[in-house]
């Protein structure tokens, strides 16, 4: 191999190693090595399956249809019974995929692809095998060993970063959420959201942005006292919580502000995601003490690339000026930033 | 490591012999596939196989493995009781498992770095072994 390309291999793999050392949780672990990983490789699906007691989660490229990734979830799991103690029995696990768009290039695979071969690496920590990463392809003999030794390289770290946010994972709940909510805290946010960022100005996917306030939440402190405040913002963060998908994230932004980061989302999907927060907390009698209150909540939209937003600080500006719109507008509405009035 | 040679031409059908022999074939072993996987992954491999194997071949459980490499001081020291056709189809039994394991993980990638070199020695340990 030319020295010049075996500096940019190094490189590519110096980047990834160290976007899944900065990473906080296992899904960016997944997007980290997913974006990265095109440039070393030429493979179809890049896949990693994570054990949590009865649980098995499988985070996956999104263009892989069902029966590939049946495929490749059977072998996964046959490493991990070769591999661990005990067998597992694909039948008693309950198991949850979530694919997600890593490569930057729209992959179009056929519907009736199967699997030809893989490189499996086992994730371990603490000397138990917790899971699995593997690169998948439907050519035959895609892989040779100089494939293998990136690939290794990149799996130890993940089973390295891994392993730090088990033995981290206590401090790490305090620093990633908030305490009353449970929700993610703006430190959280401001770190995820630098992610999505990246990612979306990278492949050009939609990334949404929804902030959304309280209506009158100073009156109800001021009259039921903060407990009952405080109330309130749990049940309004359960609310959005429940309302979103599993790819979005939810977080405090501070005080009664709460922010939404929408992955792969339209502003017509964005919007339609908040109407239905916007309904929900409206039609919720919230509970407090003896009484039953009606809340509602304002919210701001902003979008990439629709608001051709150059940085993530423009992307929050702006849906904090669309969710000023929606309380300047009468409150309890939804409303989209107006690129007009930049 | 000690070579079988070493011990002279009367080599006895003894434990020490099958020690040196499958030292020699794990330590090419190790050497081979640690430049692919790198030691670490390696080492959780060798781990997860010896403990695989331990009900049925409990004096394997001696074998240490670190990032470092393979030591067999230890099995050495407490096997020497051991009839040698047992220690033999302890250490036969754990290399099937780890060329099983790679396959399963690298399919040939692994195999077609390994089997050249190792599989002349496997089978030399073997007929060594055979003729005794």
């Amino acid at each position: 191999m030319p020295v010049r390309l075996i500096f940019k291999y190094l490189n590519v793999l110096r980047s990834t190693i160290n976007a899944i050392s900065m990473s906080f949780e296992i899904r960016e672990i997944v997007e980290s090595a997913g974006t990265n990983l095109p440039s070393l490789f030429d493979f179809v699906s890049f896949g990693v399956l994570w054990k949590e007691g009865p649980h098995l989660y499988l985070y996956q490229e999104e263009s892989c249809p069902p029966s590939f990734t049946q495929e490749v979830v059977k072998n996964m799991i046959s490493v991990i019974s070769i591999l661990g103690e005990e067998p597992m029995d694909v039948n008693q696990v309950s198991l949850h995929v979530e694919k997600r768009k890593l490569k930057s290039k729209q992959v179009f695979m056929d519907p009736e692809a199967t699997l030809k071969s893989h490189l499996t690496l086992p994730l371990a920590a603490e000397g138990e095998i917790s899971g699995c990463i593997s690169l998948n392809s439907e050519q035959p003999n895609a892989f040779d060993a100089q494939d293998l030794q990136f690939f290794s390289v990149i799996g130890y770290q993940m089973a390295a970063t891994l392993k730090h946010f088990q033995r981290f994972s206590s401090i790490k709940n305090i620093a990633i959420y908030d305490t009353l909510t449970n929700l993610y805290n703006r430190r959280y946010f401001e770190e995820r959201l630098g992610v999505e960022v990246q990612k979306a100005f990278h492949t050009g996917a939609f990334l949404s942005l929804v902030m959304v306030d309280i209506d009158h939440f100073k009156r109800v402190n001021d009259t039921l006292g903060h407990p009952m405040g405080d109330k309130v913002l749990c049940e309004i963060g359960s609310v959005l919580k429940n309302s979103v998908r599993k790819k979005d994230t939810v977080a405090r932004y501070g005080g009664e502000e709460f922010i939404l980061i929408l992955p792969d989302a339209n502003l017509e999907a964005a919007f339609m995601i908040a109407e239905r927060i916007r309904r929900m907390i409206e039609k919720t009698p919230f509970e407090i003490g003896q009484a039953q209150i009606n809340m509602t909540v304002s919210i701001g939209i902003s979008n990439f690339p629709s608001h051709q937003a150059r940085s993530k600080e423009e992307l929050v500006k702006w849906a904090d000026q669309a969710l000023y719109e929606a309380k300047g507008g009468g409150r309890n509405r939804v409303c989209v930033f107006d690129s007009t009035k930049r | 490591m000690v070579s079988p040679g070493k011990e002279g031409k009367k080599e006895k059908w003894s434990a020490d012999l099958v020690l040196d022999l499958y030292s020699d074939l794990l330590g090419e072993i190790w050497e081979i596939v640690s430049a692919l996987l790198g030691e670490t992954i390696l080492s959780l491999i060798f781990i997860l196989a010896i403990k695989k194997l331990g009900d049925k071949y409990p004096f394997l459980s001696s074998v240490k493995v670190s990032e470092e490499g393979i030591s067999l001081q230890e099995l050495r020291e407490n096997c020497r009781t051991m009839a040698p056709v047992e220690i033999h189809r302890g250490f036969q039994g754990l290399i099937n498992h780890l060329f099983h394991l790679f396959s399963v993980l690298a399919e040939g990638v692994i195999s077609r770095e390994l089997f050249p070199k190792v599989l002349p020695k496997v089978r030399e340990a073997e007929r060594i072994i055979s003729q005794r």
